[in-house]
């Protein structure tokens, strides 16, 4: 491999994306979503954290160490704010990385440049490589903006993130990242493959739904209630459940009680016991993989994580990213599977 | 300069390019004639390193195309049928791109591309290649053939979409590479075109090399077969009789005929007719033109 054609050929790529109008529509509406999501969520955190030092206030007047105890986990967290952020990401992000991939071969296959392309002195891997490559200089690019943009943003509130939480930022900023390139591999693989760039994008957003929403279906409860049967139901009781939530994050946690009179089999609480475990393994496990499966399940379980708030019980970053390292190293793998393929099929293709 | 060794080329079990072998000469200009589908453009695609044969080789100034493929790319500049560049980028930078593949400074570059533009009329010409005719691309298409100042210049179905004016520009150009001692081949369906400017030809039919050489060697093989001779007399001529007629058409007053020889037999048919006494109003050989020779080598390679 001659370094010099993959330079070119990437310098080619990066320079189109940023002259591209569709990269230019959408890179603007990623920066206003970003800076709105950002705007939101730290007016939301200024909030959150005014009520939070009220009731703080009120737990130490009322000298309740119950009370104190119990919302001392919820501390506001300026990561909330890049909570949202994510979630408009998701969305925006995704067709950024489709609309920059679709037609980067299809297209010089439509302008009939590709075989021109291949007669210079040029290996064809430097072609896609040299395309990847920069496709992902332009998103990376893309995403330190939107980082940096956020980051201004909260300055302008006056928000000032601790070390820990910035750490927290750039794993947010780095899986923002790889969720548009899994996204960019993906519209590229569909580019090698399709004789027309129309081809590519419908595919593409065929693969993407699939992967998006239809994969992620399958974990959510009717559907698994379905497939999986439903959760056993306790003998004879009473539940109810008590759920806690702020803008950021949601606990949710239940608890079930006996009436006085109630007569409770201890065999039948302890068969009801074992069978729920059970079922709620099961479960995780199955929702565990179809997350790892889908970007998009991979992404919000990483950004959920990185944006939990600091608190005594926030696991250490360290234990996150060990906590997140499979959904990490999926959101790796997908996309450098897709490239892959892509890859693979660029080298076969048929030149006449 | 360019060598093609028993070149084999099969899709799917069908050879588009059957056991060629080919010698082109330094500072040759060749055409590689041969109707739609005989493999032409195959040839070229694995003389430029674009696709692998399925078996033989060959190679550009002693070097194998297959296993030195950036050395020979270097080497040649290459113009496809279906020519194609950036519709979104003008003329300079279309040819700016394909210079910097070559290594050339961007001094150099600069200068090649305003040189080229200009050796093929487009230098007044200011607007994005997407706004360009087909006429105007094909232009463009030889430009960047020669931005690398190659050795050997390949062009498949050069003239295909180029008005009047610009094929001569084409021949002037290609004039001006044989003169510099630069190898082009040219690929073409087109005779005439091919006539006007190469010194030897190739014709492939079915993938294999039926007949090459220079014009006029092809021209004197093809007469080989049969010569056409009109006679017109002032008087009733006799049946000329002549082992080497193979067929004779008369008129019904005689005093015209058809002779189908062997070989140009026109002086023994004067002296025959001097003999008896008639006098020859017209007496002329009608050769083949180009045009004739190529369709005959089609018909007898198709069968």
């Amino acid at each position: 491999m001659t370094a010099t054609g993959l330079r070119i050929i990437a310098g080619k790529e990066f320079s189109d994306h940023l002259r591209s109008r569709r990269f230019h529509l959408l890179f603007a509406i990623l920066a206003v979503v970003a800076a709105v999501g950002m705007i939101t969520g730290a007016v939301q955190y200024s909030k959150d954290l005014s009520d939070y030092n009220a009731v703080q206030m009120i737990a130490e007047n009322e000298d309740d160490p119950t009370l104190a105890g119990n919302l001392a986990g919820l501390k506001p967290s300026v990561l909330s704010a890049y909570s949202q952020m994510g979630m408009l990401m998701a969305g925006i992000g995704v067709v950024l990385g489709i609309a920059m991939g679709f037609d980067l071969v299809t297209r010089e296959k439509e302008s009939k440049s590709l075989k021109s392309l291949l007669a210079y002195p040029v290996f064809r891997d430097e072609v896609i490589n040299g395309k990847a490559l920069g496709g992902v200089g332009a998103i990376a690019l893309a995403m330190g903006v939107v980082l940096a943009v956020s980051v201004a943003i909260m300055a302008l509130f006056g928000i000032v993130p601790s070390v820990d939480e910035f750490v927290r930022i750039l794993v947010f900023g780095v899986a923002s990242f790889l969720l548009v390139f899994t996204f960019f591999a993906l519209a590229l693989l569909m580019s090698t493959v399709s004789k027309d760039s129309g081809s590519a994008l419908l595919y593409s957003l065929i693969v993407m739904i699939v992967l998006s929403s239809f994969v992620p279906i399958f974990a959510y409860t009717p559907v698994y209630s379905a497939v999986f049967g439903d959760a056993p139901t306790p003998p004879g009781m009473s539940t109810y459940s008590y759920q806690q939530s702020s803008s950021a994050y949601t606990v949710t946690s239940v608890a079930v009680a006996y009436k006085s009179d109630d007569a409770v089999d201890p065999e039948a609480l302890a068969e009801y016991e074992r069978a729920s475990r059970e079922y709620m393994n099961q479960k995780r496990a199955i929702t565990d993989i179809v997350t790892l499966v889908s970007p998009t399940g991979n992404y919000q379980t990483i950004l959920g994580a990185a944006s939990q708030p600091a608190g005594d019980n926030t696991p250490g970053l360290g234990s996150l990213l060990g906590a997140l390292a499979r959904n990490i190293i999926a959101l790796l793998a997908m996309p450098a599977a897709f490239f892959g393929l892509a890859w693979v099929r660029f080298m076969r293709e048929d030149i006449r | 300069m360019i060598l093609c060794d028993h070149l084999t080329k099969d899709y799917n079990g069908v050879p588009a390019v059957d056991d060629l072998c080919l010698e082109i000469p330094a500072g040759e200009v060749f055409g590689l004639l041969g109707p739609n589908g005989a493999g032409k453009s195959t040839t070229i695609l694995m003389l430029v390193g674009l696709i692998q044969p399925t078996s033989g080789a060959c190679s550009i100034d002693g070097i194998e195309v297959a296993a030195h493929p950036i050395e020979v790319k270097k080497k040649i500049g290459y113009m496809p049928e279906d020519v194609g560049f950036y519709p979104d980028l003008p003329a300079e930078e279309n040819l700016d791109y394909a210079a910097k593949f070559y290594g050339l400074s961007e001094a150099e570059r600069k200068r090649r591309v305003g040189d080229l533009l200009t050796l093929v009329g487009l230098d007044s010409v200011g607007t994005k290649v997407g706004g360009y005719s087909k006429g105007m691309r094909q232009r463009l298409g030889l430009a960047r053939a020669l931005v690398n100042d190659p050795a050997v210049v390949i062009l498949d179905e050069p003239t295909a979409n180029l008005d009047p004016r610009g094929v001569l520009d084409y021949r002037r150009i290609v004039k001006g590479l044989a003169e510099q001692g630069t190898t082009v081949l040219v690929s073409s369906h087109i005779l005439s075109e091919v006539s006007k400017v190469c010194t030897s030809v190739g014709i492939l039919a079915r993938g294999k090399l039926i007949a090459s050489g220079d014009r006029e060697m092809l021209s004197r093989a093809a007469m080989q077969d049969r010569v056409t001779i009109d006679v017109e007399t002032m008087t009733p001529m006799p049946r000329l009789t002549n082992p080497e007629i193979l067929s004779a058409e008369y008129s019904q007053d005689t005093c015209s005929a058809r002779i189908v020889a062997k070989h140009d037999i026109s002086t023994l048919i004067a002296e025959a007719l001097y003999a008896e006494g008639i006098l020859p109003r017209r007496l002329a050989v009608e050769k083949p033109d180009m045009e004739d020779i190529l369709l005959s080598y089609y018909t007898e390679g198709a069968a």
